[in-house]
C-alpha cells in the first residue's frame, strides 16, 4: 500500500517535471513545478520524513517558485523562441543526455536495488529532528542564518538600480 | 514506513528526476527555464538523500536535505536578482543572445 502511494507520488513528479521541461511558456512551466513539488512532498511523508515534506511546501512551493513568479511577471517573459541555436548544440545535448541517462540506469541495475538498507522504520516526529538539529549541527545552523543574511544583502544591492543611470 | 517501499524506487525515481533536469538546462534556452531545471535537480538529489536516511534509519539524510533547502532559497533570490540586473542591462535573458564573453 505504502509501495503504491509512494510510486503513483513519485510518477506524478516525474510527469509535472517532464511538462515543466516541455513547455515553452516558462509562467506554465513554473506552475507545472509547483505540482511536481507538492509530489515530491507527499514522497517525504511516505519516507517517513513529514517536517522536510513542510518545509518542501512552505519554502520550495510556497517561496522560491513564487519569487520566479514574480520574476517572470516583472521581466514580462514570453515563450522562448526556438531554433536559434545551431544544430550542433542540439546534437551534442541529446548526446550527453542519452549517456548520462544510460550511466545512471546501469548503476542503478548494479548497485541501487540490491543495496542492503532495509533497517528499522524512523518515527516521522520532529523533536529528534530538532534536537539534533540545536546541538550537533548548531555551527552550521547559525552560520546558515548568516548566509541567508548575506544573500538577502546580495540580492537587494543587485536587484538595485545603478545610481545615475 | 520506508519498510514496505524499496530502495530500488526510491532510487530509481530520484534518478529519473535528475534527468529530466538535466534534460531541461541542457535543452532549454531561456536563463530562469535553465535555473529552474538546476532546482529540479536539487530536489532529485534531496530525494535521493532522504530515501537513503530512511533505509538506514538515520536523521542525519533530513539534516542535509533541510540546509540543501534553506541554501536553494538563498541561492534562488541572488539568482534571480542576477536575472533581474541583466534584463536592465541586455532587455532578454535569452541565453543564446547574452554572449559578452564571446569573441
Amino acid at each position: 500500500m505504502e509501495r503504491l502511494v509512494f510510486d503513483a507520488a513519485a510518477a506524478l513528479t516525474i510527469l509535472f517535471a517532464g511538462l515543466m521541461v516541455m513547455h515553452p511558456h516558462p509562467v506554465k512551466s513554473v506552475l507545472a513545478l509547483v505540482v511536481s513539488f507538492f509530489g515530491l512532498a507527499v514522497c517525504y511523508v511516505m519516507l517517513s520524513a513529514p517536517f522536510i515534506a513542510a518545509i518542501q511546501v512552505i519554502v520550495y512551493a510556497g517561496a522560491i517558485l513564487v519569487l520566479f513568479l514574480f520574476v517572470l511577471m516583472l521581466l514580462n517573459v514570453g515563450e522562448e523562441t526556438r531554433g536559434r541555436e545551431r544544430p550542433i548544440q542540439r546534437w551534442l545535448s541529446a548526446a550527453a543526455l542519452l549517456v548520462f541517462a544510460g550511466l545512471l540506469l546501469g548503476l542503478l541495475r548494479a548497485h541501487g536495488a540490491s543495496a542492503p538498507l532495509s533497517f528499522g522504520p524512523l518515527s516521522g516526529d520532529v523533536a529528534p529532528l530538532a534536537r539534533l538539529l540545536f546541538s550537533r549541527y548548531l555551527l552550521p545552523f547559525e552560520a546558515l542564518s548568516v548566509l541567508l543574511l548575506a544573500a538577502l544583502v546580495g540580492a537587494f544591492v543587485l536587484a538595485q538600480r545603478e545610481k545615475g543611470a | 514506513m520506508i519498510g514496505s517501499i524499496p530502495l530500488g524506487d526510491v532510487l530509481l525515481a530520484s534518478g529519473a528526476l535528475f534527468t529530466i533536469g538535466l534534460a531541461g538546462a541542457l535543452l532549454r534556452r531561456s536563463a530562469i527555464s535553465i535555473f529552474l531545471s538546476t532546482e529540479v535537480m536539487m530536489n532529485a538529489a534531496n530525494l535521493a538523500l532522504i530515501g537513503y536516511g530512511s533505509a538506514m534509519g538515520s536523521r542525519e539524510g533530513q539534516i542535509i536535505v533541510f540546509f540543501i533547502i534553506a541554501i536553494a532559497a538563498a541561492e534562488a533570490s541572488v539568482g534571480l536578482a542576477i536575472f533581474v540586473a541583466l534584463f536592465r542591462h541586455k532587455e532578454t535573458i535569452d541565453v543564446n543572445k547574452i554572449n559578452l564573453l564571446k569573441w
